[in-house]
């Protein structure tokens, strides 16, 4: 991988650190007309995001460096995560173990700094996310191993278009319950609550504010079209066309499957929080059927 | 009450000297001595506790007075105990052992009055709170409204709970939502609640005192704004009671007219509720259904009455707005529609009876001993209703069937408050096709003084009970404002225990309680 390449990688990093607000808001958007409302602007994640960037962060007396860092590590993991999905040139990049870790490294110190001020709803919120992520995680690496299998290697840049066989499907399930649970979508949280007590990831945010509290919205957008950009190249990759025509093409494709992610959001019920291990345990049978399908 | 002999026996019993016959209901004068001893004869023929009022006459006659009224749902009879206390005293046997309903009032009217009920389990601060001085009472005549009340050092003293994994989860009074203020206290172990405690009344706005002194008349308009939601139960069970106190005839064409407005406030109420229960799983597309329908039917009421919340329309007498010439059963057709629409739609998510089944049960003895009311005493199987038990306005012409649920869960509320929609609409169309023509309203100028009387309504929270004792020059003396979520908010906190932390905002919705009820 030349410097070239290095460049290349940021480049696209900072693209979809671009459009994550606009994916965001179009998600929004569909949620709110399928609810008979106008809704806000497609626009309105920038404003909000630039809204908290200009203003001053405001934290406890009793938090140490750990809340301070935390926006910082949260929104560069998922940078880097992000800058690691090979778009428009298959590349060897990075290996998928290090991707799932850069998501596990984000959680850790997001729910750490959660539990730091010692509010009540933070704790709680960290205490369930710890709870959900040991059964998202399972699921995101089992359905990327499934990948793996049939590539024969673990580098995230040669996976591309890896789940265009019959195993894929049952390993697009499994990631697409991941990315739900990943978003802090319906059926497992409620992204636009304002019960306190049902919240995960809006509890452990609760007491962020400022510019801190506007990189972590950041970090959860751009966390979240990285998914959706990473089950389009692993499931429906577009041919390699010309930049421009590749990019309007995969940007349709995000954008339909956010469609997908709002029409699970407003047709379904946030589920019983002890009920979330057999959902999430479901999509992990599903990779696993994948994984077993390479060899039978 | 099923005993046939019960007024026999009643007169039978030594303290029964002073039985009489006023203002729709039966007194009796007790002395504090013998209250006990009526309190276990009354349980006995299980009569129902409405409401308690404590009542400062040191200006008339030198005493306190502490009324508890009953009712008999059988015979329709309402019975009020009158209990006269000395200042010197200040003490009376407490209800709470033997009507378990009765110890929040009876905490109340300690804080208001300083009238020490002995022999009451839970003597604890209550509407109150622990900053305010002690030996201050602010429903006392000698305390001047508007005095500015120095704070004190308080602590609210919360029973604990104790043990290894045991934490404590404060949420209020100040909540992220636009909502009015209470704090919840958790104790829980994991995620699992093992016990919960509210801490309520804190925007207390004295309105019973501010009715004090009032003309009947003025105090109208206060009663109309207790409550947002139930403007309509309000102002009519106010209404109600001073008409008892005079001979005022009530037109025919005005008790249909308030039959039909109290049936458009549950109407929208009830519908709001269904959507908002939709709220506490995150179910998007019932919510916004639900608000949608409410809408509807508000614009309805401006349009048929002028205001979307029905203020404004009843007046002591009759009613203020005539109903204007217009085909309302086709609009309650469709709108009935768009009701199936709405709950089929809710009701076909099996996500939906997964959160809401076996989640935050009432049992039928809890709802009994504390005295629920309202849609949620209905869903535990609890049969009460006062439009079917003490009928008012045009309720005893029309024919109504009373849904049940057995129960108890946020099911069954949800249920109970679809069926009684259901009901609501077969009521306002027997409504409009018995309207009468007619007068609006009978005059009402003049109310005997020092007399009690009772109005009451059923809400869409369930019984809302406005006692008042009239004074000179046709003002009010005392008012006291029992509000169905008074009757509820102590019931809540029995469903929750055994239930996770997040299930919380559903059971609470379930309720539907109202704050502002309590602040009275």
């Amino acid at each position: 991988m030349g410097l070239n390449d290095y460049g290349w990688l940021m480049i696209q990093g900072m693209l979809l650190l671009l459009f994550s607000p606009l994916v965001n808001g179009i998600i929004k958007k569909v949620k709110a007309r399928i609810q008979r409302r106008v809704g806000p602007s497609i626009l309105q994640s920038y404003r909000d995001v630039i809204k908290f960037l200009k203003r001053e962060a405001v934290t406890s007396y009793h938090t140490s460096w750990i809340t301070s860092v935390t926006p910082y590590v949260c929104f560069s993991a998922y940078f880097v995560a992000g800058s690691m999905i090979p778009l428009w040139r298959s590349i060897s990049t990075s290996d998928v173990i290090v991707f799932i870790y850069l998501f596990a490294l984000a959680r850790f110190f997001l729910a750490l700094s959660a539990l730091e001020p010692a509010s009540a709803f933070g704790g709680m919120g960290s205490s369930r996310e710890m709870m959900i992520a040991t059964l998202v995680e399972p699921v995101l690496v089992l359905g990327l191993f499934g990948m793996v299998a049939f590539v024969g290697t673990t580098d995230l840049g040669i996976l591309t278009g890896a789940g265009q066989n019959p195993a894929g499907i049952f390993a697009f399930i499994g990631l697409l319950l991941v990315t739900v649970a990943e978003t802090g979508r319906i059926p497992v949280d409620n992204p636009d609550t304002h019960l306190e007590l049902t919240m995960v990831h809006e509890g452990m945010l609760l007491e962020y504010s400022g510019r801190q509290l506007g990189l972590l919205h950041l970090a959860a957008m751009v966390k979240q079209t990285i998914l959706l950009v990473l089950l389009v190249q692993l499931f429906f990759p577009a041919p390699i066309i010309s930049a421009p025509w590749f990019f309007l093409l995969l940007a349709v494709k995000v954008v339909f499957l956010g469609f997908i992610l709002a029409l699970i959001e407003s047709t379904n019920v946030k589920m019983r929080l002890f009920r979330l291990p057999e959902l999430l345990v479901g999509g992990a049978v599903f990779c696993i059927i994948s994984i077993f399908m390479k060899f039978f | 009450m099923s005993n046939p002999h019960f007024w026999e026996e009643l007169r039978s019993q030594k303290w029964s000297g002073n039985l009489s016959m006023a203002a729709g209901k039966i007194r009796l004068d007790v002395n504090p001595k013998n209250y006990r001893d009526v309190l276990a004869f009354l349980e006995k023929s299980r009569a129902i506790l409405l409401t308690m009022a404590g009542t400062d006459e040191r200006p008339i006659n030198g005493n306190f007075g502490v009324y508890t009224v009953f009712y008999f749902p059988d015979a329709k009879e309402i019975l009020e105990i009158a209990l006269s206390i000395e200042e010197e005293e200040l003490r009376y046997p407490s209800a709470t052992p033997i009507f378990a309903s009765a110890h929040w009032l009876e905490r109340e009217i300690r804080d208001m009055l300083g009238i020490i009920p002995d022999g009451h389990p839970d003597l604890r601060r209550l509407a109150v709170h622990p900053d305010w001085p002690e030996g201050l009472f602010p429903l006392r005549k000698d305390f001047v409204t508007g005095t500015k009340v120095p704070r004190v050092e308080g602590q609210i003293d919360f029973c604990t709970v104790e043990g290894e994994g045991i934490y404590q989860i404060p949420v209020g009074p100040i909540h992220a939502g636009i909502i009015e203020p209470g704090h919840f206290r958790f104790y829980a172990f994991g995620e699992d609640v093992i016990n919960l405690q509210a801490q309520l009344f804190y925007t207390h706005r004295g309105i019973e005192k501010e009715a004090e002194g009032k003309h009947f008349s003025n105090v109208m308009l206060i009663a109309e704004r207790i409550c947002g939601a139930c403007s309509v139960s309000h102002a009519l069970a106010y209404a109600q009671a001073v008409e008892s106190l005079t001979q005022a005839e009530i037109p025919e064409r005005a008790k249909v007219l308030r039959t039909i407005l109290s049936e458009m406030e549950r109407l929208y109420n009830h519908i709001g509720d269904i959507g908002n229960m939709c709220a506490g799983i995150g179910f998007a597309l019932g919510i916004s259904r639900g608000a949608i329908l409410k809408e509807k039917i508000m614009r309805q009421n401006m349009n048929l009455f002028g205001h979307r919340y029905l203020r404004g329309t009843i007046i002591p007498g009759g009613v203020k707005k005539d109903l204007p010439e217009q085909d309302l059963c086709s609009w309650l057709d469709d709108t009935e529609a768009e009701l199936k629409q709405l709950t089929d739609l809710i009701l076909s998510s099996n996500g939906l009876l997964e959160r809401m089944q076996t989640t935050g049960v009432l049992h039928y003895e809890d709802a009994w001993a504390l005295g629920a009311v309202g849609p949620a005493a209905r869903a535990a199987g609890l049969d009460r209703d006062l439009r079917r038990d003490l009928p008012y306005a045009a309720y005893q012409e029309l024919s109504m069937r009373v849904p049940l649920q057995q129960d108890g869960d946020v099911y069954c509320r949800l249920l109970q408050r679809i069926e009684e929609c259901g009901v609501t609409f077969d009521l306002l169309r027997q409504a409009l096709n018995i309207l009468p023509q007619g007068e609006l309203s009978a005059e009402i100028t003049e109310l005997p003084p020092y007399q009690t009387a009772l109005g009451w309504t059923e809400s869409a929270r369930g019984a809302n009970v406005h006692w008042i004792m009239s004074g000179e020059n046709n003002t009010i003396y005392r008012y006291m404002v029992r509000s169905a979520s008074h009757c509820n908010w102590p019931v809540l906190p029995l469903c929750v225990p055994g239930n996770i932390v997040p299930d919380f905002p559903l059971i609470n919705k379930s309720f539907e309680l109202c704050y502002a009820c309590l602040d009275r």
